[in-house]
């Protein structure tokens, strides 16, 4: 069978692990590479019925450092290779994603985060910021979507394989357990209809030719024996990346240009902290909303630029501060007060945001 | 006249003296890995994974494309290749700890996978780029920076049986030998018969290859050549565990 | 409710819980024995420490076709829950039919839902249930009687009901357009997520 798995556009109702698999057929992937981990299941059960109907192909490793490794192998061949993993996962997948940073392969990774530290609970969290931004021995130089609903989680995993592809730094898309297993509708769509026109691959090893006569071998290298060479190769990668940065980073806001009062939050979090933007406002009180999509990089400047005019920032997270942190870090030297509405692991709703807020009042 | 040496046409001659240690014995495997892909006329489709240890120093040894990987990932990042790229030839390249210790894992599920991938193993009793440490291959009373006072077996264990692991859980189809750098000749036949077992599309293809670290055994070209030859065979048997179509003995 | 307050009693509701185990009944057990069903699931409490194994079948599951009066399975959303019908004692007696939504792309169109019916075994009839849960519209309720009639004429089979949630009945009525007839929905599994 070789037509197109969505063909135009399609509104569909289904869980969020579905819609991951259905959009990385859509982007054209060629091949995932994965283990079982929960809350992430589903990805591989659909993609591993779906897979071979289009010619596509799935792996499932001995873990998830295998998982991460061989996706890395698979981009490095010149496939649009993905990987999805959770939690401990995560964890197992940070060493991989390393090389991935160091040498520039495009992967892909979807992370549905679970509650932590450690086993905890399969369900849902948002604990798994930091990892996923600045995992591993390196400097964070990846591309980290934090997405908040059905259509988010389709339309990212696509742009997730064309931003990696186009950018050569991995690429996450940051759910999270409630996104991975409800059931909601959306609208599926073949991305030419949208005009996206997926970013061309290239291999980086087994090209055509016979290296040392028709072409120079590809020789791809990862060790570095000087610490003044090192630290020019990273300062190069750097470099790169933040010229990156102004290109990807995205945010969107809520009623924020005449905000006292502004909430900032990510994820599945945004739909609790604008449903009560629009609770609060009808009751008078000025309050709007600022949510990063890119969680890493983070639309810094235009969050100090909200800073400027709000007396109050509220951060609001399903972990312990580890978006916060990356709040702090972005307006540094802003004199706005911030308070923060933390709960580890577990769901915020829109009610107990506008409580919080009117007791604050 | 000028002396020409006797390279494989798959080495890269840029890179040329190589890197390794006088008397080390990743440039013996290496020859007989670049003949056998001479021989087999498959260097424009071979891809090179190399691990890292003393087996990183090979990421541009050959006019192959090649890729360094990390510690004990080599075999995953290889296979990940050849599910991607069924039409290379991918080779896995490791130490004893790489394939043993931290990617052992790799290495047995591969195994059991049957990937379509030729992983090459040397063993030399030692973690030799870290300085000398206690590998799964050193042999007992064996002294090494993390068992100075030689491998208790009491506590640390017998040395692994790589090849033998393997084989006992490799399918049909897979191919496990070991060979040695004392007799280079047979090692590249095994290398052969290894790569050809790819080729073929049959099964996994692993070779480990008995080998010397003089730096690391403090030993000189006379005791390094005894300990191979006498020492190491007497855990390490030297011959084909597995090979495809003959009756295990 | 339906088999309840039709006098075929005592109705017993069994969740096996095994696929994709997020939409449980657990949340809502305690309500709905208070209706008068009985209900069968395991309850958070007792999965205490479970956490990651939520995959285990009650033994009161496995004998329940035992049981008098009617008796519904809910085998679960998942890819394969219409298989673990072999995990219970007595199950050939069972009438099975499967539900369909074509909003879920596996079912979307009649080629897709033939090939998946086919794929379970013995199937007893079709139910349409298609919707896009809050955003369901007349549309998709329409076009899912359309594709789905159609898919049980290929299939062979009967359409046993669409079923619609409360709100459309005035606009539906008691059969819809291809006259299959037409059971209403109250939405109960909105509460249900963990």
């Amino acid at each position: 069978m070789s037509e197109k798995p969505i063909e135009g556009e399609k509104r569909v109702f289904m869980t969020g692990n579905e819609v991951v698999a259905w959009a990385a057929l859509a982007a054209e992937a060629d091949i995932m590479y994965g283990y079982p981990i929960t809350p992430q299941n589903e990805v591989m059960h659909y993609w591993t019925r779906l897979a071979p109907k289009y010619g596509r192909s799935f792996l499932q490793t001995e873990d998830e450092i295998s998982a991460g490794f061989t996706t890395c192998g698979g981009v490095l061949s010149g496939k649009r290779a993905f990987t999805a993993t959770a939690g401990p996962g995560n964890i197992l997948m940070q060493e991989s994603m390393t090389m991935a940073e160091m040498m520039r392969i495009p992967t892909v990774l979807v992370v549905q985060q679970r509650g932590g530290p450690s086993t905890a609970t399969v369900i849902y969290s948002q604990q798994e910021v930091t990892m996923t931004c600045f995992g591993g021995n390196g400097e964070g130089l990846r591309i980290v979507y934090s997405t908040c609903s059905h259509q988010e989680l389709y339309d990212y995993t696509i742009k997730a394989f064309n931003v990696a592809w186009k950018y050569r730094f991995p690429v996450f898309v940051l759910g999270d357990g409630y996104q991975a297993k409800m059931r909601e509708s959306l609208k599926m769509y073949d991305p030419a209809t949208k005009g996206i026109k997926m970013v061309e691959t290239q291999p980086s090893l087994g090209l055509a030719g016979v290296p040392g006569v028709d072409r120079e071998p590809s020789h791809l290298r990862n060790t570095y024996n000087t610490e003044e060479e090192l630290c020019e190769v990273v300062t190069n990668l750097v470099e790169e990346y933040n010229k990156v940065v102004p290109e990807v980073v995205e945010y969107e806001t809520f009623e924020t240009e005449d905000a006292e009062i502004v909430l900032l939050g990510h994820g599945i979090v945004t739909r609790a902290a604008q449903a009560a933007v629009k609770t609060l406002r009808e009751q008078g009180i000025k309050v709007g909303h600022f949510r990063p999509i890119t969680i890493h990089p983070f639309a810094a400047d235009e969050l100090r630029a909200i800073c400027k005019q709000a007396k109050k920032l509220i951060v609001i997270e399903s972990a312990q501060g580890q978006f916060e942190r990356i709040v702090k870090e972005a307006i540094y030297g802003e004199s706005v007060p911030m308070e923060s509405y933390f709960k580890p692991g577990q769901g915020i709703t829109g009610e107990e945001i506008v409580e919080y807020v009117k007791k604050g009042l | 006249m000028a002396v020409v040496p006797n390279m494989p046409k798959s080495w890269r001659v840029e890179t040329k003296p190589h890197k390794f240690c006088p008397g080390c014995g990743h440039g013996l495997v290496l020859k007989a890995l670049g003949e056998a892909i001479d021989e087999l006329e498959i260097q424009e489709r071979v891809v090179f994974g190399c691990d890292i240890g003393c087996s990183l120093l090979s990421w541009d040894f050959f006019n192959c494309d090649s890729v360094q990987t990390h510690h004990g990932r080599t075999t995953p990042v290889v296979t990940g290749v050849k599910r991607a790229r069924p039409d290379r030839i991918c080779i896995a390249y490791m130490g004893d700890g790489g394939g043993y210790a931290i990617g052992a894992q790799h290495l047995v599920n591969s195994a059991a996978r049957n990937e379509r991938i030729t992983a090459i193993l040397v063993n030399n009793c030692n973690y030799g780029m870290t300085g000398g440490q206690m590998a799964p291959t050193t042999l007992p009373g064996m002294k090494t920076q993390t068992s100075p006072y030689g491998r208790d077996t009491e506590t640390m264990g017998y040395p692994t049986q790589g090849p033998e692991m393997v084989a006992a859980i490799a399918r049909e189809g897979a191919y496990v030998a070991r060979g040695t750098v004392a007799n280079v000749r047979r090692l590249k036949r095994y290398i052969k018969s290894a790569l050809q077992n790819q080729i073929d599309g049959k099964g996994f293809s692993f070779v480990e290859a008995l080998s010397g670290c003089p730096t690391n055994w403090s030993t000189n070209a006379q005791k390094t050549w005894e300990f191979i030859e006498k020492e190491m065979p007497q855990y390490f048997k030297v011959g084909e565990i597995k090979t495809p179509g003959k009756k295990e003995e | 409710m339906y088999l309840l307050h039709n006098g075929h009693t005592p109705v017993t509701l069994i969740d096996l819980d095994l696929v994709e185990p997020f939409y449980t009944l657990r949340p809502i057990k305690v309500q709905l024995e208070a209706e008068g069903l009985e209900v069968i699931a395991w309850e958070t409490a007792d999965t205490l420490g479970l956490g990651e194994a939520g995959n285990i079948l009650k033994p009161d599951m496995r004998w329940a076709l035992k049981k008098e009066g009617s008796i519904i399975f809910d085998v679960g959303y998942g890819i394969d829950g219409a298989k673990k019908t072999r995990l219970l004692e007595g199950a050939e007696e069972l009438k099975i039919y499967v539900v369909v939504n074509i909003a879920r792309p596996m079912t979307g169109d009649v080629m897709r839902i033939v090939e998946y019916v086919q794929s379970l075994g013995r199937v007893d009839g079709l139910i349409n249930n298609s919707h896009l849960g809050d955003d369901t519209d007349l549309e998709i309720i329409e076009e899912g009687v359309e594709v789905v009639t159609e898919a049980a004429k290929k299939l062979g089979l009967p359409v046993i009901w669409t079923a619609v949630e409360e709100k459309f009945a005035e606009q539906i009525g008691d059969y819809d357009k291809k006259g299959n007839p037409v059971f209403f929905l109250k939405r109960r599994m909105q509460h249900t997520f963990w």
